[in-house]
Parts: structure tokens; sequence; C-alpha cells
């Protein structure tokens, strides 16, 4: 498979992270944070650029670095999915497409229990375990 | 282990089950999780928090058993061994369309139980890591008591194993104190 995601992140209303997790341990978490971070400006943009589109959730690739491509994905609810990805060559859309179809559905069962806040840091085991599983079969 | 009139009841189960309004389970979920936030708020004593969850259930209990009789139609059980898997096949499926299962009778017939493979008041739940005492479901106890209650059997049921505490299925004890036998005049009960 052409594609590794190495950073899944989950972004707040008022830009504050939520989880940010980093899947290669060979690189610095910091890089990815960073990455991460500049990505949002991107975002920013790309949502108050769209006016009335069908596809709003789906932001596509943010920006190319010189090993990643980073790509954005908002809901309605202001929260932001934001991944790292390694990739050679074509890029694999529906592929990311539909992993970020599936981390926002992990991220609404996480958002429903009862002992979780909104807005709070994201720190449940399941969302971890499940985010894992979603990540080694993308 | 008698199995002769398990069947049956898996079978009622599900007619009574098809017959019943149904609500969206999440909806329900949801519900159910803000009641014990906010009780955890209040009370800020989980086992405080037992507690009352055992209390409301026992008040839905006393009331919803009318319901269960009157759209069951199941008859009079002959023993407790048949109580209890009224309780667990019809019962449970009726109100949350889960069957749960009768195992480990006790010598004299008078503790049961019940094991719930899931259940949709736990659905998404995680508990913090502070909350081991809580029982999070424990609103079921109180509902299977106040039940028993108005049919002349004064049980204790309490929860030794939950899913959201890491075992892989949620078990509820249940055991008989005593049959109220005084309770309705003979011209009251109906054969």
């Amino acid at each position: 498979m052409g594609i590794k995601v190495v950073c899944a992140s989950v972004i707040g209303k008022s830009n504050n992270p939520l989880y940010i997790r980093c899947f290669d341990s060979t690189e610095e978490a910091l890089k990815f944070h960073y990455i991460v971070h500049s990505a949002l400006d991107v975002v920013e943009e790309k949502s108050t650029a769209k006016k009335g589109a069908s596809l709003d959730l789906y932001l596509g690739m943010l920006y190319p670095t010189e090993d990643y491509r980073v790509y954005g994905y908002t809901t309605n609810s202001k929260i932001k999915f934001i991944i790292v990805v390694q990739e050679d060559g074509d890029s694999h859309d529906q592929a990311i497409k539909n992993f970020f179809r599936k981390f926002h559905v992990l991220y609404a069962n996480t958002v429903a229990n009862p002992f979780y806040t909104p807005d709070d840091l994201i720190t449940s085991r399941k969302f971890n375990e499940e985010l894992e599983k979603q990540v080694k079969t993308v | 282990m008698a199995q002769k009139g398990a069947r049956p009841y898996d079978r009622i189960g599900e007619q009574v089950f098809a017959k019943v309004d149904k609500i969206n389970a999440e909806l329900f979920t949801l519900t159910y999780g803000s009641i014990v936030t906010q009780l955890v708020k209040d009370y800020e004593d989980l086992g405080e928090v037992n507690t009352q969850l055992e209390k409301m259930g026992y008040n839905i209990g006393v009331r919803l058993i009318e319901e269960f009789l009157a759209r069951s139609n199941v008859g009079r059980c002959a023993d407790f061994t048949e109580t209890a898997e009224v309780v667990a096949k019809v019962g449970f499926k009726m109100f949350l369309g889960i069957t749960a299962n009768v195992t480990d009778w006790d010598a004299e017939k008078k503790e049961f139980s019940l094991v719930l493979d899931d259940n949709p008041l736990t659905e998404f739940v995680e508990l913090p890591e502070s909350y081991n005492k809580l029982w999070y479901a424990n609103i079921l106890c109180g509902v299977i008591r106040g039940a028993l209650e108005m049919v002349q059997m004064k049980v204790e049921a309490t929860y030794v194993k939950c899913v959201l505490h890491g075992h892989d299925a949620s078990e509820i004890r249940v055991v008989l104190k005593e049959i109220l036998t005084d309770e309705i005049p003979a011209s009251m009960r109906d054969e």
C-alpha cells in the first residue's frame, strides 16, 4: 500500500489541539506538531474561501513538504482532523477520504461518552486503539 | 440444567419485542449517560451514586412490571427458576432489546446470575480511571428488585461484573430473600 499515516490529529473549535498522535517513531513528535500547526492556516484559508460547497468536509491536500503531505477535513462543528501521510507517487485520494470518514465516526463515538466533555483533550483508550487499527489498514 | 422452558421464552420475548414501540438507541444511551454524570456531579461519592441509581431503578421497576404483564401475557411462574428465565428472555428483550443468560444457580435455587453480553445503556461509554466503584448500569438492579417485588418476590440484585470495568460481560447477581405470600388476598389473585 502506498500510504502511511504518520500523524493524526484532532483540532478543536478555537484551534486548540485535542489529540495529536504520531505513528512514526523515527521522527521527533515535535516536528509533526509543527507541521500540523502550520497546516491550520491553510485550513482557515480553505474554509473561508468555499461558500456553500457541498463537499465541505474533505479539504483535500493542504500542502506538501519534502517527505510528507498534509490532508485536512473539517466538520460543521468546527472540529478539524489533520493527518500527515507519507505517500509514494500518486495520491490515493479515495483512501484518504475513507480514512477521514472512519476517523470522523470514531470521533463521534468518543464524544458520545457521557464522561467526555467536548473540547477536552481526548484521552480515551478506545479511541487510541481504534485509531491504531485504522491507521494500519489504510 | 433444565432447558425445557427456555426456548419458548426466547420466542415469546421476540414476539413481544416486535410489538412494542421502539426508541432511537443513541438517544436512550445519551439520556442515561447524562443522568449518571449529573448524579456523579451532585453526589460526588460513587457509592451514593450507586444507591441512587438503584432507587431510581426500583421506582421504574414497580411501574414497569404492569406494562410487562399486560403486554407479554406470560402466566404465573411455577418457581423461581422460571421467573429467572422470564426476566432474562422476555423482560430484558422487551425493554432493552437484548437477551440475558441465566447462569450459576446455587444449590437451593435461590440465587442466580444474569449475564449480559451487551447493554445499550453502556454503548460508547468509557469510565475514567477513578470511577472503579461506580456500577454504571446499576439502575437495572433496581428495576429487577422493583418489578419482582410487585409479583411477591423480595430479591436483592447487585452488579458483580461490568464490561466498563474490563470484564468481558456484565453480570448481575439476583438473590431471593423471601416470597411475600400475605400481601394479596386470595380473591384478587387470578389463576
